[in-house]
């Protein structure tokens, strides 16, 4: 993807900001593919700095899906929608993405492929250009679950570079905690993911999936995570906190794109590089750079940032407390009653796709809405797949017409570490 | 002094894995720097004092301090200005000495370093897109020194927040600092009246202590060189070199006791190896906060927590201490004439400017910068283990208090001579002093001889014999020719009775002269040459030149004779060393001769 540096290619992160930009070194997640014979061949599109929804945000143009709708693109989801539409076409085994907040599953749902998002600090960040970086992680698009899963061993490395690549003293004691997968699984169904905006398409293959999953053998566990409404929000807080920051840097003078003339015009009121950085991202990502600065600044820091960090921890305690595995990075495991699971199986989005015209008639928050069901894996940097599910007879039958999408994506969530518990019930759901 | 810990982590940077702190190869990163100019619009006036004329202000301040003027430069004191408090608060920031960056494994450069422009940085250092901060453990070593030299408690969990503002000597848009969690807490430096602390502010007392509130670690910016009108070259290679900010608490009232605890906490650092090069040379700088009150009644505003003070001003980037005393006396003086106008006084920010009467405005309260002080996520929090911080304290050199009482105890000095013997030429004249006792002591051969007598007589040739002669020729103790053995030796000479202290002063002047090369004589070869070895006069000898002056000043004689002024004996002493030969005489034998002669 194109927030990935390579120093054949240019990288831009679909901003103006870095149009033509090639990096002077590469990523260690591409380093780690060409030293297993894979040809990195080029850059997906994607949102601007992996901000967005849909892949609509981007200086090099919209991406759009290969599915229809009365003859408009349907959205292909964002942010790393060009590697999901590579993949979809068949024109690439594999492709990278970067998952701040869902925007590799999100994509996944909408083309009908696979997206994992694997645990936070698996996968070196060194040479991804950042959003969020407590929540930016590279994720992974394929055709199917074993692709997905192959693609991960091989990036599945400690990388000194990466200050937040999990130590190899942590990767041993999460190799340590390791099960072998039980036959029938405990599946966690959250109450909280119920909710009115989740339309009748996406709910009947969910409960189709969950009928099937337990058809199985495998049991249904009605758990609670009472946190989940607060976490958009809380998302929604931090991922722009940490945008603001981390774009900082653009500024024009080593790099990437400068306006014409002088950049500091105090007579003019305008503060340094005001031209440069005003010309030079595109709306979406000056939205959140402003809500970033202002949940940030001395007078609002306690009741956004503060606040949301407390959420965060919040989510945390909620998977905790369900999970029947501890989180190998807490000393103790929060009690809390009630059933405890080895996944969490979900909607990965609340509806199909949107048609590019009517992403354009959304207000910001409405696709924020979006992300409601990714979010949460994220605030906790939780191994969560997106598992394309065919639709029902009925909904194809009264809602799709020729060219258009025909599934919809199951998301399996899992304990910190449980990469390989996720990746193998993502394979059973993808076998049903 | 201790061994400079010159070693990295392991380099993983394949930039610079293969270079050297001394030999950096141009890199990426610096051909692409080049090739990208910046040009501004100029808007505000530079606040910095261009270095040469800063060289010479200070040359000359040191020659006025030097001739003990030092108190005439004061700037206008306010008359009223006994009525009033004042308060201050120190925070100084200095270059760590380390061999690396604090978050890239690039070489740090010293301040007055002359590496070309942007050749030591690394990826991370220009903020290129994807990149990440690695903390160097090794620059730890020097920030726990002074941490420890300044009675710090360590905390063991500190963190790294993000300090944003826009700025082209700040590549990411932020420096990274410790806000929240500094690695250092609840410290304190404790002054003399040796220190420099004013009189007042001992109020009878023999020292006072000034609390250290915190220490905290963070990045160096870019050095930016304006070239008129309105071009600004930025040069990187200092971008993250790490600092460590020493914040005081505002427990300081006068501005010389303010310069005294910049002074005496530079000489603590110094002393433990902890930072690279002193303030004069730009390796340190000071913000001072600056708040004045009625004498005895208690204001509304709380620094940490001492409360019951003004408001209070901050004055930026100090860079000498003529300029925090200075800076200090005017923004007292200035905010005095405010308040007993009936004006307020705002808490802003005011610059100042060596050579100026009065600190001036830079900006107010509403253009302040609004820091958005945020963790960085990207960085692990920082644990530092007692065991380091124990080893560390056990290994630290010895810090200036204990070495002044040491050249006291060891070697007979004064108070104020072991102060200055041990403050001059960071402390190489001490060194050059405990060298010249032992091979004094080695000539001597004598076990029995008083350690503390020698040290006594050296440190006065070192201090007063030598330091005069620099004084006189204006020539600094870098340059000093004359070497520890050949003071032994003029020393040992002495006591051995072999030459006079005239002739011993003549030695040492003449060698100050001569240049350091093979031509240069020995102490032994100067005096066999010179003839200058004393060939005692025997008794009569002496008997007959103190009668031939005695007869030829009979009013002289009467004086000690009839009227009893023995003081005169001196000048009969005096008499008898110039007229016999060159270093014949003796002034104690001669002044047996003279008393006896004169019945005194």
């Amino acid at each position: 993807m194109d927030n990935i540096v390579t120093s054949s290619l240019p990288t831009t992160a679909a901003s103006r900001n870095l149009s033509n930009h090639i990096s002077p070194f590469e990523a260690t997640v591409v380093k780690l593919l060409k030293q297993h014979g894979a040809t990195v061949s080029s850059k997906t599109n994607m949102d601007e700095f992996g901000m967005g929804s849909h892949s609509q945000n981007s200086f090099n143009g919209p991406v759009l899906s290969l599915f229809k709708k009365i003859g408009v693109p349907l959205s292909p989801g964002g942010s790393s929608g060009g590697s999901a539409v590579a993949v979809a076409s068949g024109d690439w085994w594999a492709a990278l993405g970067t998952d701040t907040g869902g925007s590799v599953r999100l994509p996944a749902a909408y083309t009908g492929t696979v997206g994992f998002k694997p645990s936070y600090g698996l996968l070196s960040r060194w040479g991804v250009i950042q959003y969020a970086n407590s929540l930016d992680t590279v994720g992974i698009l394929a055709a199917s679950v074993e692709d997905a899963g192959a693609v991960f061993d091989i990036l599945n490395q400690y990388d000194p570079q990466d200050p937040t690549s999990l130590q190899p003293s942590v990767r041993r004691r999460i190799a340590a905690n390791r099960r072998t997968p039980p036959k029938t699984l405990r599946i966690g169904v959250p109450t909280e993911y119920n909710i009115h905006e989740l339309s009748s398409a996406v709910r009947a293959a969910y409960i189709s999936t969950l009928q099937q999953l337990q058809n199985l053998g495998h049991t249904l566990h009605a758990i609670s995570l009472p946190t989940t409404k607060q976490a958009l929000s809380a998302y929604y807080v931090l991922a722009p906190a940490e945008a603001s920051s981390n774009l900082a840097k653009y500024d024009g003078i080593r790099y990437g794109f400068r306006s014409e003339g002088p950049d500091a015009l105090p007579r003019e009121n305008l503060p340094l590089y005001a031209k440069t950085r005003g010309e030079g991202f595109g709306e979406e990502v000056k939205r959140r750079i402003l809500l970033g600065a202002y949940t940030l600044s001395s007078e609002a820091i306690d009741n956004y940032f503060i606040q949301a960090q407390k959420v965060r921890r919040l989510v945390q305690r909620d998977f905790d407390r369900v999970f029947a595995t501890q989180n190998p990075l807490l000393d103790s495991k929060p009690g809390g009653g009630g059933d405890e699971v080895d996944i969490i199986i979900t909607p990965s989005a609340p509806t199909l796709p949107p048609t590019v015209d009517e992403v354009k008639k959304q207000s910001p928050v409405e696709i924020y809405m979006n992300d409601v069901f990714t979010v949460p894996a994220s605030l906790v940097g939780l191994p969560a797949v997106s598992v394309p599910m065919p639709l029902s007879d009925d909904t194809v039958e009264m809602e799709v017409e020729g060219g258009d999408v025909k599934t919809t994506g199951i998301q399996v969530i899992g304990q910190f570490g449980d990469d390989e518990l996720v990746l193998r019930a993502a394979e059973i759901v993808q076998n049903l | 002094m201790s061994s400079k810990i010159r070693r990295c982590a392991p380099a993983t940077l394949s930039l610079f894995s293969n270079t050297s702190a001394r030999t950096p190869r141009a890199c990426i990163v610096s051909q692409w720097l080049r090739s990208r100019g910046l040009t501004t619009v100029d808007s505000t006036p530079s606040q910095s004092v261009p270095l040469r004329k800063h060289l010479k202000d200070e040359a000359k301040r040191k020659k006025a301090e030097a001739k003990g003027s030092h108190n005439d430069i004061k700037a206008k004191t306010n008359p009223h200005s006994d009525e009033w408090k004042l308060t201050v608060g120190v925070e100084i920031h200095t270059e760590l000495n380390t061999a690396c960056k604090l978050f890239s494994t690039a070489p740090a450069t010293a301040a007055d370093s002359n590496g070309l422009p942007n050749t030591r940085v690394a990826l991370f250092d220009a903020a290129l897109p994807g990149t990440q901060p690695q903390f160097q453990r090794a620059t730890l070593l020097p920030a726990l020194r002074a941490a420890i030299a300044l009675g710090c408690d360590v905390q063991r969990k500190s963190g790294w927040d993000r300090k944003h503002y826009f700025h082209w000597d700040q590549p990411n848009g932020y420096q990274i600092t410790q806000y929240y969690e500094p690695f250092a807490k609840n410290g304190s430096i404790v002054l003399s009246a040796e220190d420099g602390v004013s009189k007042t502010d001992l109020s009878g007392t023999q020292s006072i202590s000034i609390g250290i509130k915190q220490i905290q670690m963070e990045q160096d910016t870019a050095k930016t060189t304006h070239y008129a009108p309105s071009s600004y070259h930025v040069d990187l290679n200092r971008a993250g070199h790490p600092l460590i900010e020493i914040i005081t608490l505002p427990q300081i009232h006068s501005p010389q006791t303010a310069a005294a605890v910049v002074r005496k906490i530079q000489a603590q650092l110094k002393s433990v190896d902890a930072c690279v090069t002193g303030m004069e040379l730009g390796g340190l700088r000071a913000d001072v906060n600056v708040s004045v009150r009625p004498r005895g009644s208690s204001g509304n505003y709380s620094y940490g927590g001492v409360s019951g003070l003004g408001q209070r001003t901050e004055i930026k980037n100090l860079s000498s201490f003529a300029a925090i005393e200075n800076a200090i006396m005017a923004e007292r003086d200035r905010q005095i004439d405010v308040l007993e106008a009936g004006g307020v006084i705002e808490g802003e920010t005011r610059g100042w400017t060596l050579g100026a009467t009065e600190t001036t405005r830079l900006r107010g309260k509403e253009g302040e910068v609004d820091y958005r002080y945020m963790p960085d996520a990207d960085l692990p929090p920082l644990i530092i283990g007692s065991d380091l911080v124990d080893h560390l304290r056990s290994t630290l050199p010895e810090l200036p208090d204990a070495t002044v009482l040491r050249a006291q105890q060891d070697y007979g000095l004064s108070a104020k001579d072991a102060k200055t013997i041990a403050t001059l030429d960071d402390g190489e004249r001490l060194d050059f002093m405990e060298e010249t006792v032992e091979l004094v002591l080695d000539n001597l051969g004598d076990d029995q001889a008083d350690k503390t007598k020698i040290g006594k007589l050296v440190g006065n040739w070192v201090l007063h014999e030598l330091g005069g002669l620099l004084a006189t020729s204006n020539i600094a103790w870098a340059d000093v020719t004359v070497s520890e053995t050949e003071l032994a030796d003029i020393i040992t000479n002495v006591q051995l009775k072999r030459i006079t202290s005239r002739t011993a002063k003549q030695l040492l002047a003449t060698l100050h002269e001569l240049p350091p090369d093979e031509s240069r004589p020995s102490v032994e070869q100067l005096i066999d040459d010179g003839s200058l070895r004393l060939r005692p006069l025997s008794g009569e000898g002496y008997t007959a030149l103190a009668e031939d002056i005695i007869a030829e000043n009979p009013e002289m004689a009467k004086a000690v004779k009839d009227k009893g002024q023995k003081g005169k004996v001196m000048w009969f002493v005096g008499q008898m060393v110039r007229k016999g030969h060159e270093g014949t005489v003796e002034p104690e034998k001669a002044r047996e001769v003279v008393e006896r002669l004169l019945g005194s």
